[in-house]
């Protein structure tokens, strides 16, 4: 079973979780229905893609844990302690954690707290949980990050504790060079066994080998959707949960998500939702074929 | 926490470090104390204590019990305070790392992590990209559908680094589309 965690932007100070459903227009966790304005926002376009590219798989249905967070961090410190303090009990073979408040203590009590769990899950980090664990050099605690163009940038900086901290001449020469932003990555340490890198050309990557690499069908217009990685990551989470091997499942997701995007023949303005859609038909697809 | 007067700089450490919670605090602790007239530097804090997301306030080491009496006047919670040589603050970076793509109807803005896209007719802001902390999808939320020059600007609703950078490309946006009309 597949865990997926994160943030969505309520006042809602209870969590939210359970088994995520997810039907071409709305989301629900559990028995709780998402309000459609945020079924795509954040940590959600994962969820929903996840969900969708499980059902469309036959992989068991995620489940999901949300935080109401609106920045200040009091549900990310909730989102924390549920995973330190009852996740290990769900039987999860992989976690995904996404957008939270970067928090060092709660952090590193919950990846230490995994060294405990029955079984070690896979696990995968994107967003505000992979700033953290670069920030706390807790990367090798990981076992895939989902980087875009600007977070392998920030990864190959060992100096930088965040994006905004990325020196200049590394931003530079970002998706031209990211053969040499890898291997600065996994030199200082920055980086888990697998990367999957999200850009104009996916690059796929084992222990600072790459493996593969994805251009076609090239899509200008997603990189500014809003979304469009986290599908990324909730597919491959889903795939890696239902045993595919990692490299193949980020070969499948990376092509999948092209592919959507393809079918959903966006512009720059699209909202992500609209792609969600074509998740679970691109993902079947090309699983079928790879 | 204790911030008693300490020859701090016969130790090479010259700079006082003011560390806090939320970035927004940071953010008022910067402008309060430029305004009181103190040499202020804004920089990552060391890395035994970086949360990724944080930014901390240097101060002159013989300034720091001033300082500090101003940002408790102004209602600031302090997290802590640390020293640090002059060279052991990395500077942000952000206004160097400004992108333009041209998409023909829209304009990407992307600085460091964060990308805005509007219309470069209307102003609409039409999509936010990138990002890791929560209050990203809330500004998200609030922005897009919204014409640059009404939107909430994240430095309003934004506690986070994340916030702080969105706003550059915010800004950014702002005057290439001011430039563009």
């Amino acid at each position: 079973m597949l865990l997926l965690s994160g943030t969505m932007p309520i006042e809602d100070k209870s969590l939210i979780a359970g088994t995520i459903k997810y039907d071409g227009e709305s989301i629900s966790l559990g028995d709780r229905h998402i309000p459609k304005e945020l079924g795509s926002i954040g940590a959600m376009a994962m969820m929903a893609a996840s969900a969708t590219a499980a059902q469309s798989l036959g992989i068991e249905s995620p489940v999901g844990v949300i935080a109401g967070d609106m920045g200040q961090g009091a549900g990310s410190a909730q989102l924390y302690s549920y995973l330190t303090e009852q996740a290990g009990g769900l039987g999860a073979n992989a976690v995904t954690m996404h957008y939270i408040l970067p928090i060092r203590k709660p952090f590193l009590e919950f990846v230490e707290m995994l060294d405990y769990w029955k079984k070690r899950p896979f696990m995968i980090a994107d967003a505000g949980s992979m700033l953290i664990a670069k920030a706390t050099g807790s990367c090798k605690k990981f076992d895939l990050f989902t980087p875009d163009a600007g977070e392998i940038c920030f990864l190959a900086d060992p100096e930088a504790g965040h994006p905004a901290y990325v020196k200049s001449m590394l931003f530079e020469i970002d998706t031209t060079e990211v053969p040499q932003l890898i291997e600065r990555a996994y030199a200082s340490g920055n980086a888990p066994r697998y990367l999957l890198i999200k850009g104009p050309t996916d690059f796929l990557v084992d222990d600072r080998r790459i493996v593969n690499t994805i251009s076609e069908p090239n899509i200008p217009a997603l990189e500014p959707i809003g979304g469009t990685g986290d599908t990324i990551t909730g597919m491959v989470s889903a795939l890696i949960s239902g045993g595919y091997e990692p490299m193949r499942a980020c070969l499948i997701a990376a092509r999948a998500n092209r592919l959507a995007g393809q079918l959903t023949n966006p512009t720059p303005a699209t909202p992500v939702f609209e792609m969600i859609k074509h998740v679970g038909e691109a993902v079947r697809k090309v699983a079928d074929a790879t | 926490m204790s911030t008693s007067h300490r020859r701090t700089d016969e130790y090479g450490l010259s700079r006082s470090l003011f560390l806090f919670e939320l970035f927004r605090d940071a953010m008022r602790a910067e402008h309060v104390l430029k305004r009181a007239g103190f040499d202020t530097k804004a920089g990552a804090p060391p890395p035994e204590v970086r949360t990724g997301c944080d930014i901390a306030m240097a101060v002159p080491s013989n300034q720091v019990n001033a300082a500090e009496k101003v940002l408790r006047a102004d209602g600031i919670p302090i997290l802590d305070v640390v020293f640090a040589s002059e060279g052991d603050l990395p500077p942000l970076q952000v206004s160097k790392l400004v992108k333009k793509v041209d998409f023909g109807d829209y304009l990407m803005i992307r600085v460091g992590n964060m990308k805005l896209t509007f219309h470069k007719k209307t102003g609409v802001v039409v999509n936010i990209s990138g990002g890791g902390c929560p209050d990203i999808p809330l500004l998200a939320l609030k922005m897009v559908g919204q014409p640059l020059d009404k939107v909430v600007s994240p430095n309003e609703l934004g506690f986070t680094l994340c916030a702080y950078t969105l706003q550059k490309a915010y800004e950014a946006s702002l005057q290439a589309w001011r430039k563009m009309r």
